[in-house]
């Protein structure tokens, strides 16, 4: 782990939250007085991190971006397991019980297992990834992950010769989770990854955020992250992970056929049947930016869909 | 200005103010600019279907006072379209044309919106008085289609919503009533006999 002293000593966290309100309040203001005389501004980045975590003040992604505050990543979030809302989740999931929490992996395996949430931490090493996330909404976050590779979860089950797919399955519990009750999606949320791109050493099980144990918000207590896909690919809560030989049918599959497919990759090129993808917006700057093919991780995955048709196969 | 047409206007900038509030308060989530737009949004079209209520529950209660508040409510949905559309072009968008022209060429959802306020636009500037006066009988004609206009507005909120069809669902119920109340066989229907209480508070609000 990067940050060695804990994060809690550095600043109280009365005066960090302080602190968050001014810059957004400066930010707004700055929002509001464009709006009033309406001049194109240039981007002006907001300062992007709090003073709570300076070990990560000096860290960016692999392109330079800067992390996007914790304050952000915890506040504003899509988990329509607790409300279609962004900020909603952040308040109704904070009795969500995650421990004792096991996760089962069967299927097409050799060794089936079922493992508590702890024993993963343990077994497999857990190191940062700082990644984009770019959500099919058009917004985007640089967010850094404490996680390890699923390739390790994955060669520890064996998968046999006629796994093709993973398929995962989030926790299913409308009491703590009142978004399952809305009819409107086949609940539980199901997702999927063809076993080459679940191998792929981009892809990880995640179950921290700068640091700190994941918050239920943002899918504790372990989670989904494949970075060059859309947001809604790296499942949250994961309570199920089999191998299948059959391309499993997520649930944004099930709810919208022609607007989400299995795959589902970043890309400025092919749009949403209703909106575009050919930009986003980076949450804590103003204004928009190009979307980057496989979300910036062209020349670590384009490999995966060579020859594939990307539109047909969206 | 009747009380009433106070009362509309105090409403109707509740939203603003709550807008305004919160932004400065630094509560507009870590997204402002989406926040910005749907609540602007979102004050559009409640103001738009409380304008298209106006006429039949004028009628069915024989309560002149929601007359008066029609035009008020048809302009602050007017006003906070505008916003709303300010917000996208300006805020979000940056008035960078290269990236706006492409997308309302390819995107149904903004060429409806984009519609939509045009044409709100227009119903908004022959509003003033001076201009109503010498449109003559055109002008009503002009008016009614606010009934288009609202449909296209709906259309708008559900291309852009992402998986939940119940919210979509229950305005287009709310249009959907608003417009079978003015069918001909529905229009004639009204209370039979106004209670005093109905009638003294229509006096009191109209005064």
């Amino acid at each position: 782990m990067k940050n060695k002293i804990p994060a809690s000593e550095i600043t109280p966290e009365e005066l960090y939250i302080s602190r968050r309100r001014f810059i957004k309040q400066s930010l707004l203001t700055t929002s509001a007085a464009l709006l009033t005389v309406s001049c194109a501004g240039g981007n002006e980045p907001e300062p992007s991190l709090d003073s709570e975590f300076a070990a990560y003040a000096s860290l960016t992604d692999d392109q330079g971006n800067q992390l996007t505050p914790y304050g952000s990543i915890t506040e504003y979030t899509n988990f329509y397991e607790f409300s279609t809302s962004k900020t909603e989740p952040t308040k109704l999931a904070q009795g969500f019980v995650t421990s004792p929490w096991s996760v089962r992996i069967d299927g097409l395996v050799n060794n089936p297992v079922t493992l508590g949430v702890e024993d993963i931490r343990s077994q497999f090493t857990q190191e940062e990834r700082i990644y984009r996330m770019r959500c099919v909404e058009a917004w985007s976050m640089v967010i850094p992950w404490t996680g390890f590779s699923l390739k390790q979860l994955l060669d520890m089950v064996e998968p046999t010769s006629d796994a093709k797919y993973v398929r995962f399955e989030t926790i299913y519990d409308p009491e703590q989770m009142p978004g399952q009750n809305n009819p409107s999606f086949p609940w539980p949320y199901i997702e999927g990854l063809r076993l080459d791109e679940a191998m792929h050493d981009l892809t990880i099980l995640a179950t921290g955020i700068y640091g700190k144990d994941l918050t239920p918000q943002n899918g504790a207590p372990i989670r989904l992250v494949v970075p060059w896909k859309y947001g809604f690919k790296s499942i949250k809560s994961i309570v199920h992970i089999e191998l299948v030989s059959e391309m499993p049918t997520s649930l944004w599959m099930a709810a919208g056929p022609t607007e989400y497919g299995f795959y589902a990759n970043v890309n400025p090129n092919v749009d949403h049947p209703r909106w575009s993808q050919a930009t986003e917006r980076r949450i804590g700057s103003s204004g928009r930016i190009d979307t980057q093919m496989f979300n910036g991780y062209e020349e670590q995955v384009a490999y995966l869909y060579e020859g594939m048709d990307l539109r047909a196969n969206f | 200005m009747s009380k009433v047409k106070i009362l509309g206007n105090l409403l109707g900038v509740i939203p603003a103010a709550y807008l305004l509030y919160q932004a400065t308060a630094g509560n507009l989530s870590a997204n402002p600019i989406q926040t910005a737009t749907v609540i602007t949004g979102r004050a559009s079209v409640y103001a738009l279907l409380i304008s298209l209520y106006c006429s039949p529950i004028a009628r069915l209660l024989k309560m002149s006072m929601f007359h008066r508040v029609r035009k008020i409510s048809g302009l602050f949905a007017f006003y906070y379209a505008f916003a709303h559309f300010i917000i996208f072009i300006g805020l979000d968008y940056q008035f960078n044309f290269s990236w706006i022209l492409p997308e309302i060429r390819q995107k149904l959802f903004l060429q409806v919106g984009l519609a939509a306020i045009l044409m709100l636009t227009v119903l908004a500037i022959t509003s003033v008085n001076l201009i109503k006066q010498r449109m003559g009988a055109i002008w009503k004609k002009l008016q009614k289609n606010v009934y288009w206009i609202s449909a296209l507005i709906l259309l708008h909120v559900a291309l852009a919503s992402k998986g939940d069809i119940i919210d979509p669902a229950i305005l287009f119920t709310l249009y959907l009533v608003a417009m079978l109340l003015r069918l001909p066989k529905l229009r004639s229907i009204s209370i039979k006999k106004q209670p005093d209480w109905l009638r003294r508070i229509n006096t009191f609000m109209i005064s």
